[in-house]
C-alpha cells in the first residue's frame, strides 16, 4: 500500500465526519431539453455578473422538475424570481446579504412594495450582523395569509424598529396564525399582536 | 555620433570602443563555416533534452514506503478505526443537537418560535427536526431547497410516542424553502412560515437556521 493511498484513505475517512452536509446543486437537470437549459443557463449567468444570489435560481428550477412543471412556466418562474431578486437587492441596498435578498424576493411575490423593503432597511439599519431575513419571512408569512401588505409592513417595521428579536418575530407570526385561524380579522388581529409585542419589549429590563 | 551635452573625451573613448577590432580574413571565414556547419537547434531537439531531464529527475530516488500483507492490515484496520470514530463523533454531536433542538420544539408549542436554532457560536449546521401530524398517511417525505427537491432523499418515519411522522435533518444556516410529500400530495408544514412564491400549483414553507455568530 503506497503512501499516497494511504493519505487518500485518511482524508476520506476524516470526511466521514462531515457527513450529512448538504449544498445546493449549481447544475440543471438532465430531464430538461437542451434548448431549456440553454435559456436558463442565460438567465442564471445574467443574474450572477449582476451579483445576484443563484442558488434560488437553482432551487427554483429543482421545484419546477419535482413538480413536474411545463418548461415554459418553469422558465417563467425562474425569469420572475431573477426579476424579484434584483428589485429586492436594489430595496435593500448593495450591503444585503443573499438570504436576506431572497426572502425580499419573497416578500416582494407576496405583495409587498419596494418602498417598504427599504422603510424596513432604515429602521434596522446597514448592519451586517443584524439581517434582516427573518423580518422578511415573517412578513412574506403575514401577506399570505391574507394580512394586507401595507399594515403587515408597518406592523413589522414598528417591531424592527424597537429592535425586536427574530426569535420575538416569529411569535409574533405565530401569535396572528392563530389569531386567524380562530376567526379574527387581519387587522383586528395584527393590532392587537403588535400592541401586546410592544408592551411586552417595554416590560423587558 | 555625439550627446549633444557630453564633453569630447568621453566622445573619443566611446568612438574607440565602437571601432571594430580587427581580425584576420582567415580567421573569419574559419569561424563563419564552423558556424554555418553546426546543426541548426530544433523543437525536437528542446523536446528530447527536457525529457532527458525528467528522465534523470524521474531516476532519483523518491521516498516512499511499503508495506507488507500484515502491515497491509493493520494499515486498513487503523483506517476503519479512524472512519468509525470520525462517524461517531459526527453522530454524537448530531444526536447532542438534536436534543437541544427536540427541547426546543417542545417549548415551541408554548409559543416560542419554531424552527428557529439557537446554536452555540461553534456550530457551522443545525439539527433540525421536522414533524409532521398525518395519521392516516401511508409515506410521508420531505423535499426542500435542501436535498435538491428529491422526494426520495429524506422520507419521514412515524414516532412511535407522539404518532407524528418526524425526521431530523442538518442544515446549514439560512433560508430554506421546503414542504412536506404525504402519500404522493405536496403539503405546507402547517407550523411554519409559508412562501409566497407559488409558482408550480401549491406554497411551500420556510424554515429560517440562524447564523452562529447572530
Amino acid at each position: 500500500m503506497s503512501v499516497r493511498l494511504l493519505a487518500l484513505a485518511v482524508a476520506f475517512a476524516a470526511s466521514a465526519g462531515a457527513a450529512g452536509a448538504q449544498d445546493v446543486d449549481r447544475t440543471l437537470p438532465s430531464q430538461l431539453s437542451a434548448p431549456t437549459r440553454a435559456t436558463l443557463e442565460r438567465l442564471i449567468d445574467s443574474a450572477r455578473v449582476a451579483g445576484l444570489p443563484v442558488d434560488p435560481l437553482y432551487s427554483k428550477v429543482r421545484e419546477g422538475v419535482f413538480r413536474s412543471a411545463e418548461e415554459p412556466r418553469l422558465i417563467a418562474a425562474v425569469q420572475r424570481l431573477t426579476r424579484d431578486l434584483g428589485d429586492a437587492r436594489a430595496a435593500l441596498g448593495d450591503s444585503a446579504g443573499a438570504e436576506e435578498i431572497a426572502a425580499g424576493a419573497n416578500a416582494l411575490r407576496a405583495g409587498l412594495h419596494s418602498a417598504d423593503l427599504s422603510r424596513l432597511r432604515e429602521s434596522r439599519g446597514r448592519r451586517a450582523d443584524h439581517p434582516l431575513t427573518v423580518a422578511l419571512v415573517v412578513l412574506a408569512d403575514l401577506a399570505t395569509r391574507g394580512v394586507p401588505p401595507a399594515m403587515a409592513a408597518a406592523s413589522v417595521n414598528e417591531l424592527v424598529a424597537r429592535n425586536v428579536s427574530d426569535g420575538s418575530l416569529l411569535s409574533f407570526r405565530q401569535n396572528v396564525e392563530r389569531d386567524l385561524v380562530g376567526g379574527r380579522s387581519p387587522a383586528s388581529a395584527l393590532d392587537a399582536r403588535t400592541r401586546a409585542m410592544i408592551d411586552d419589549e417595554r416590560r423587558r429590563p | 555620433m555625439s550627446e549633444p551635452d557630453s564633453p569630447r573625451w568621453l566622445d573619443e573613448i566611446a568612438g574607440e570602443l565602437r571601432r571594430e577590432v580587427p581580425v584576420r580574413p582567415a580567421w573569419r571565414a574559419r569561424l563563419l563555416d564552423e558556424v554555418a556547419r553546426a546543426p541548426k537547434p530544433s523543437m525536437r531537439d528542446d523536446v528530447d533534452h527536457r525529457l532527458d531531464e525528467r528522465a534523470r529527475y524521474a531516476d532519483r530516488p523518491r521516498w516512499s514506503v511499503t508495506f507488507g500483507p500484515l502491515g497491509s492490515l493493520a494499515a486498513a484496520t487503523l483506517l476503519v478505526a479512524l472512519g468509525a470514530g470520525a462517524t461517531y463523533l459526527a453522530m454524537s454531536r448530531a444526536g447532542a443537537n438534536a436534543s437541544q433542538r427536540s427541547a426546543q420544539t417542545t417549548a415551541a408549542r408554548e409559543g416560542s418560535p419554531q424552527l428557529v436554532s439557537d446554536a452555540p457560536p461553534s456550530a457551522e449546521r443545525e439539527v433540525v427536526r421536522f414533524e409532521l401530524s398525518a395519521p392516516r398517511a401511508s409515506h410521508v417525505a420531505l423535499v426542500g431547497s435542501f436535498n435538491e427537491w428529491n422526494p426520495v432523499a429524506t422520507p419521514l418515519s412515524r414516532d412511535p410516542a407522539s404518532g407524528k411522522w418526524v425526521v431530523s435533518l442538518l442544515l446549514p444556516p439560512g433560508r430554506h424553502v421546503y414542504a412536506f410529500v404525504v402519500d404522493g400530495d405536496v403539503k405546507t408544514d402547517p407550523s411554519a412560515p409559508r412562501a409566497a412564491d407559488n409558482d408550480f400549483g401549491s406554497p411551500n414553507s420556510v424554515v429560517f437556521v440562524s447564523s452562529p455568530r447572530v
